[in-house]
C-alpha cells in the first residue's frame, strides 16, 4: 500500500482529501504546518507528498519543497503541489515545477476535483512514472 | 437570440488563427467564429524586438485583415464556461453555440518562486500591450538590468534593450552555457562571445538565491555570494500552458499541465480540439511528454485541429523542436536533436560538421560563413537533428533540415540531393553545406 503525505494548513481540506485518498486504498498522514511537513516527510517516509504552498500567507510550501530535496536529500520523492496561490494574488504568470527554481513534479491549481488528484497520484506512482523534471 | 456556429475557435494568437484559417480552408461553407479576448495581438516572437529594433509594441501586431478575407467572425470577448453538454460557449457579453469547437488559449510565461520575485520593477514576459508599454516606459530611465534566462527570449530581449542605450545589461543563466537545450556547445560558445561583443554581460552557470531592494526590486543575488545591481530584472525561463478554462470544464490534463490531446488534436470530448501552447505535447523522438511551447509546433497543430474537424485527415507527428534566433548579424538554428540532447535520449550517434561560404565565390558581396551539424543515428543513418550558424539564410537552411528530420531522411539521402544553386544565393554546388555534412558522416559510419 503506498503511503501518502498531505500538507496543508487547512484542517478541513486534509480530512476531506484523506478519507477519499484513504477509500482509494492509500494509507494517508497529514501535516498541518510547514514545519511538521519536513518533519513527518522525514519520520513517515511517504512514497508521495501533496503539498499546499500559502501556510498561512507567504511562499512556505515553495520553501518545504526546497528543503525536501536539498535538506533531506529526496531527489526523486514525488511532489504535487495543490495551491491557490494564482487565483489568490490574481499573477499573469504561473509557477511551475522547475528542476533548479521549483523541484517538484506537478503543480496543481486549487478548487481540484478529486479524481483529477487521484489520476496525477497514480501517474506519479505507477510503473510507468515519467518523472517530469527528468523530462529533455 | 443566441447564434450558433459550426465551428467556434477560443484563442486568436498563432494557434487560434492558424486554426480558423485551416478551418476554412477545408471547409468552405462553415460558419466560423473566433473568439479572443485582446483588442489586439502581439505577435509573440517579435516581442523581445519593440524594446529596440521598433518603437513600441503597437508595431508589432498581427493584423486582423484575415478574418475579412477569409470571412471568419471575430468576437473581442472573454471566455467565461463552456456548457459541453449542450455545446455552448459563455462569454462575459453573451452566449453563442456549437458544433466543434477549437481551445487555444495559449501560454503564460513561467515564474521561479525566487524570494523577492512579486517587487516593483520585476517583469515576466507577458503577451500583453499595456503590460509591456509598462516595460519598456520603465526601461527608458534605468541603468542596470538583469535578464534571468539565457534562453531565445533572454538574448533576444537583453540584446535589444542594450541596443536602446540601457548601460549595464545583464544575462544570467542556470546551465553551463546559454541556448545549451537547443544546442551543441560550440554554437553556445560563439553566441556568448557575440553577446559579450556587443556590451552585454553574460554569467552561466549561476543561479539566482533572491531578488533584493525594498518595495522596488535592487539587485540580484547569486549563489556564489555575489549581487548585481538592477532597477528591472526580466525573467525569461519559459512559459507553461494556459488550460485554466480546460481543467475548469472538466477536460484532461497531461503531466506537464497542457490540454491532453491525441494525435489528431482531439481533446477527451469528441466535439472539443485544442492545439497550441495550451496542448500537451509529445517528442517527436520516443514520444515522451515535451515541454517546448514553439510557433513551429503550434501553427502545425492548429493546422492538423482545423483540417479533422468533421473528419480526421491529419495526425501531428510530434515536437521536432525547431527554431532560431538571431542577434545582430548572427544567425542561429536548430531543428530537431543536438548531439548533446541525442545522447541523452539513448541514442547512438554521429555527427558532422561542415562550413562553407553562402556564395560562390565566396568574394561577391554578401557574402558570409555558414557552419552546418547534422547527427545522424550511427547504425541506420537516420538524421536525427541538425544546427546552423551564420547570416539570415540560417533561417531557411534550418526548415530544410527540419524537413529532412520530419522525413527521417538517412545520410545517403541527403548526400544525393540535387541542388539548385545560384553564385549570389547560394553556397557552391561543389561545397554545399547540407550535402558534405552528410558526406563526412557516412565517412565517419563506415570506418
Amino acid at each position: 500500500m503506498h503511503k501518502l503525505l498531505i500538507i496543508d494548513d487547512d484542517v478541513d481540506f486534509l480530512e476531506i482529501t484523506s478519507v477519499y485518498l484513504k477509500d482509494k486504498g492509500y494509507a494517508v498522514e497529514t501535516a498541518s504546518s510547514p514545519e511538521e511537513g519536513l518533519q513527518k516527510t522525514k519520520s513517515v517516509e511517504p512514497d508521495l507528498v501533496v503539498l499546499d504552498v500559502m501556510m498561512p500567507e507567504g511562499y512556505e510550501g515553495f520553501e518545504v519543497a526546497r528543503n525536501i530535496r536539498e535538506q533531506l536529500e529526496l531527489t526523486e520523492l514525488p511532489i504535487i503541489i495543490l495551491s491557490c496561490i494564482h487565483d489568490r494574488k490574481q499573477v499573469p504568470y504561473r509557477f511551475a515545477p522547475d528542476k533548479d527554481y521549483l523541484p517538484i513534479d506537478v503543480f496543481l491549481d486549487k478548487p481540484v476535483k478529486p479524481e483529477v488528484l487521484l489520476e496525477k497520484i497514480e501517474e506519479l506512482l505507477g510503473e510507468r512514472r515519467v518523472n517530469p523534471s527528468q523530462i529533455l | 437570440m443566441m447564434e450558433k456556429y459550426d465551428v467556434i475557435v477560443i484563442g486568436g494568437s498563432a494557434a487560434g488563427l492558424t486554426a480558423a484559417q485551416t478551418a476554412r480552408r477545408h471547409y468552405p461553407d462553415k460558419k466560423i467564429l473566433v473568439i479572443r479576448k485582446e483588442e489586439r495581438v502581439l505577435i509573440p516572437c517579435g516581442i523581445p524586438y519593440i524594446f529596440g529594433s521598433l518603437e513600441g509594441p503597437k508595431q508589432n501586431l498581427i493584423p486582423d485583415m484575415a478574418y475579412e478575407k477569409m470571412n471568419l467572425g471575430l468576437q473581442i470577448d472573454e471566455v467565461v464556461n463552456v456548457d459541453r453538454e449542450k455545446r455552448i460557449v459563455e462569454t462575459k457579453n453573451g452566449q453563442f453555440a456549437y458544433d466543434k469547437l477549437i481551445l487555444s488559449t495559449g501560454s503564460y510565461p513561467a515564474m521561479p518562486p525566487i524570494p523577492g520575485h512579486e517587487k516593483e520593477g520585476v517583469f515576466a514576459i507577458i503577451k500583453d500591450v499595456d503590460y509591456l508599454t509598462r516595460l519598456q516606459d520603465k526601461l527608458h530611465a534605468v541603468k542596470n538590468v538583469v535578464v534571468i534566462g539565457g534562453g531565445f527570449i533572454g538574448i533576444e530581449i537583453g540584446d535589444e534593450i542594450k541596443k536602446s542605450g540601457v548601460e549595464n545589461v545583464s544575462i544570467i543563466e542556470l546551465e553551463e552555457h546559454c541556448l545549451s537545450q537547443s544546442y551543441d556547445e560550440e554554437f553556445c560558445i560563439e553566441m556568448e562571445e557575440h553577446l559579450r561583443s556587443r556590451g552585454i554581460r553574460i554569467l552561466t552557470g549561476s543561479k539566482v538565491m533572491s531578488i533584493e531592494g525594498g518595495q522596488q526590486v535592487e539587485a540580484v543575488k547569486l549563489a556564489d555570494g555575489s549581487t548585481i545591481p538592477a532597477e528591472v530584472v526580466i525573467l525569461g525561463i519559459g512559459a507553461v500552458a494556459n488550460s485554466d478554462l480546460a481543467k475548469k470544464i472538466g477536460l484532461r490534463i497531461g503531466l506537464t499541465g497542457g490540454i491532453l490531446v491525441d494525435r489528431a488534436m482531439r481533446t477527451n470530448d469528441t466535439h472539443i480540439f485544442a492545439c497550441g501552447d495550451c496542448a500537451e505535447k509529445v517528442s517527436f523522438f520516443g514520444g515522451q511528454p515535451s515541454p517546448l511551447r514553439l510557433a513551429s509546433i503550434a501553427t502545425l497543430e492548429a493546422r492538423v485541429a482545423g483540417a479533422n474537424l468533421f473528419g480526421i485527415r491529419r495526425e501531428a507527428p510530434g515536437t521536432i523542436g525547431v527554431w532560431g534566433t538571431a542577434v545582430g548579424e548572427m544567425g542561429l538554428g536548430t531543428a530537431g536533436l543536438t548531439e548533446k540532447m541525442a545522447k541523452a535520449h539513448g541514442y547512438n550517434v554521429v555527427s558532422a560538421v561542415n562550413e562553407s561560404v553562402n556564395r560562390h565565390p565566396g568574394k561577391l558581396p554578401g557574402a558570409s560563413k555558414i557552419k552546418i551539424k547534422l547527427v545522424f543515428e550511427a547504425r541506420s543513418g537516420v538524421l536525427l537533428g541538425g544546427q546552423i550558424r551564420g547570416d539570415a539564410s540560417t533561417g531557411e537552411i534550418t526548415n530544410a533540415i527540419s524537413a529532412c528530420v520530419q522525413s527521417r531522411m538517412t545520410a545517403e539521402q541527403i548526400a544525393m540531393f540535387q541542388l539548385g544553386t545560384h553564385p549570389l544565393i547560394t553556397a557552391s554546388p561543389i561545397a554545399y553545406g547540407i550535402v558534405n555534412a552528410a558526406e563526412a558522416a557516412i565517412g565517419k559510419m563506415v570506418k
